[in-house]
């Protein structure tokens, strides 16, 4: 496998950090390298807050993804959407939640724009807003195919306390639902 | 040697190594981006019969270290620039008394608070004197996750081989990012630790700031019978206040000479494509990532550059960047401040053409500037 870039944006306290840590880990549970940074605000909730997952086979030194390079990203916030979107190489694949983040139609030309209300599903269809960061882990992983799924979702339950398993497994069950569906449209 | 593979923060990794090499204390405040590293003392140090805990300032928390060294525990605080800031006066208490202590700074942008959640390299300079007066600095720099363990480790060993305050450099870039580490085994690291000299006569006879000129004081732990002095003014023997000319002047050249003549125990670089470089890139920390790859892109297309990395940052690496800097022509220093160490490798190397690609906004340098840079060289 190439790199994969991969950038999560939202605002402080919506649990896009979380959601880098399992792909690093899973990746290298699987047997290769990742590293995920996180660049945030001195604002702790409501600024601009950006992971950079870099998944790869060989060893990977610097930790950020460079512009321009980056495959795939996903936005649940207008404000780091604006910030960070042009950081995605053309044609690559960006993923909005469009209750939030209203892309232009020259950003349409420009990438792959996928709407997927990811917070609506958390809160709605799940029952719980916390897991929002597993519906964007899902929809990443379905459309990046970047790691074996089973992996990528025994990384997730490790990570998260038992009592919410069944709410995290519906919801990265729901992720790929609709990221296949987005995908056929 | 025995491996472990751990996944994890750099800030993590530093506490966990702590507590691998003997650390029962640690005295702080949390402060961004360092924060983790106190929140993970919480939670190691109780479990294995330490102590954390959190002072009202950045000072008390060092202040409650130092104590902590006084009675014979290893011992250390983490913070960041504005921290260090505030420590500075009882570093320089350490240094004096000769307290050995492990000093995390999580590096962010500076002067004053900065930019808090950003990354920096802007205390280099500030590790090297954070006190007034003279002594050597001893500072320690991680370039990778796992060094962030093993070079806190190293760390404790240093501070009680050479009796004084030892820092680690990390930054924001490499305490924050989460990733793959293979660590050396607690036992290994167990079985390297080397504890402080201690003196077993009788109580009578203890002279703790009697020593050879080029060695550290023997400082047993308080409360055990062995009386002594503990003072920041310039002190005799048993640690008591004097003005007395050769006592002072031996001190402090002592202080200076217990590093500077045993440099060999301290030093540490790594060397990257250094062999047939036409072009060395020095840098630290977390830009030395930047620069690796930058090397691996510049290396394909045929152009010979490599990486000359110190690790112990002071005292500096001079005669290996003296050597590498009469043998390269082009020596290109890339670090996230105004140049505080390319000042180090004018000095070293005795040349004044050495170029910089510095950076000050709190964003880190990319692989890409490295390489345009170099190109323009």
């Amino acid at each position: 496998m190439a790199r994969n870039l991969m950038r999560f944006t939202g605002v402080g306290g919506q649990g896009v950090l979380l959601a880098g840590e399992i792909f690093a880990a899973a990746k290298i549970k699987a047997g290769g390298e990742g590293l995920k940074t996180a660049t945030y605000t001195s604002q702790v909730r409501g600024g601009p807050t950006v992971v950079d997952i870099t998944l790869d086979d060989q060893e990977i030194f610097y930790p950020y993804a460079n512009d321009g390079e980056i495959d795939f990203m996903l936005s649940v916030a207008q404000v780091s959407y604006n910030s960070f979107k042009n950081g995605v190489t053309p044609g690559g694949t960006i993923v909005v939640d469009p209750n939030l983040v209203h892309p232009t139609a020259e950003d349409r030309k420009m990438w792959k724009i996928y709407e997927i209300p990811i917070i609506t599903i958390a809160k709605e269809e799940v029952g719980n807003v916390i897991t929002q960061s597993v519906v964007a882990l899902a929809i990443a992983n379905t459309m990046q195919n970047a790691i074996d799924k089973q992996v990528l979702v025994d990384t997730m339950l490790s990570k998260v306390p038992a009592k919410v398993h069944a709410a995290n497994l519906k919801a990265y069950e729901l992720g790929e639902k609709y990221a296949r569906e987005a995908i056929a449209k | 040697m025995a491996t472990r593979e751990v996944i994890s923060t750099g800030n993590e990794l530093s506490a966990l190594a702590a507590r691998d090499a003997g650390c029962r204390f640690f005295g702080g405040y949390p402060i961004t981006p360092s924060s983790e590293v106190m929140h993970e003392m919480s939670d190691l140090m109780p479990a294995v019969g330490g102590t954390c805990i959190q002072m009202e300032d950045e000072i008390a928390g060092v202040a409650a270290a130092i104590g902590a060294g006084m009675a014979g525990v290893r011992t250390m605080t983490a913070t960041s620039g504005p921290g260090i800031s505030l420590k500075a006066e009882n570093l320089g208490l350490a240094q004096m008394a000769e307290v050995p202590l492990v000093v995390v700074n999580v590096m962010r942008g500076g002067p004053s608070t900065g930019l808090p959640t950003r990354v920096s390299q802007g205390d280099v300079a500030q590790a090297k004197n954070p006190s007034h007066g003279d002594y050597k600095s001893i500072t320690l720099c991680a370039g990778s996750l796992a060094e962030c363990y093993t070079e806190t480790v190293r760390a404790f060993n240093l501070a009680d081989r050479f009796m004084q305050p030892v820092f680690v450099l990390l930054d924001e870039t490499i305490g924050h990012m989460h990733g793959k580490a293979m660590l050396p085994t607690e036992e290994e690291v167990a079985n390297g630790i080397v504890p402080r000299k201690s003196f077993d006569g009788a109580p009578e006879d203890y002279r703790p700031y009697e020593c050879e000129h080029d060695q550290p004081a023997v400082l047993n732990p308080m409360f055990k019978g062995y009386r002594y002095h503990f003072t920041g003014l310039h002190h005799d023997a048993k640690g008591f206040p004097t003005e007395e000319i050769e006592t002072c002047r031996k001190l402090i050249q002592r202080l200076e000479d217990k590093v500077e003549l045993h440099k060999d125990e301290i030093e540490y670089n790594e060397e990257f494509f250094v062999d047939d470089a036409e072009i060395l890139i020095i840098a630290y920390g977390s830009v030395s990532l930047a620069a690796k790859e930058a090397i691996r892109h510049l290396r394909a297309e045929g152009i010979k550059a490599g990486l000359f990395r110190p690790i112990t940052l002071w005292p500096s690496p001079q005669d290996r960047m003296r050597e590498l800097g009469a043998k390269i022509p082009k020596v290109l220093v890339v670090e996230l401040n105004i140049g505080q160490y390319r000042d180090e490798v004018q000095r070293s190397t005795g040349r004044l053409d050495i170029d910089g690609l510095f950076k000050v906004n709190g964003r880190p340098i990319s692989p890409y500037e490295i390489v345009s840079k170099v190109k323009e060289l």
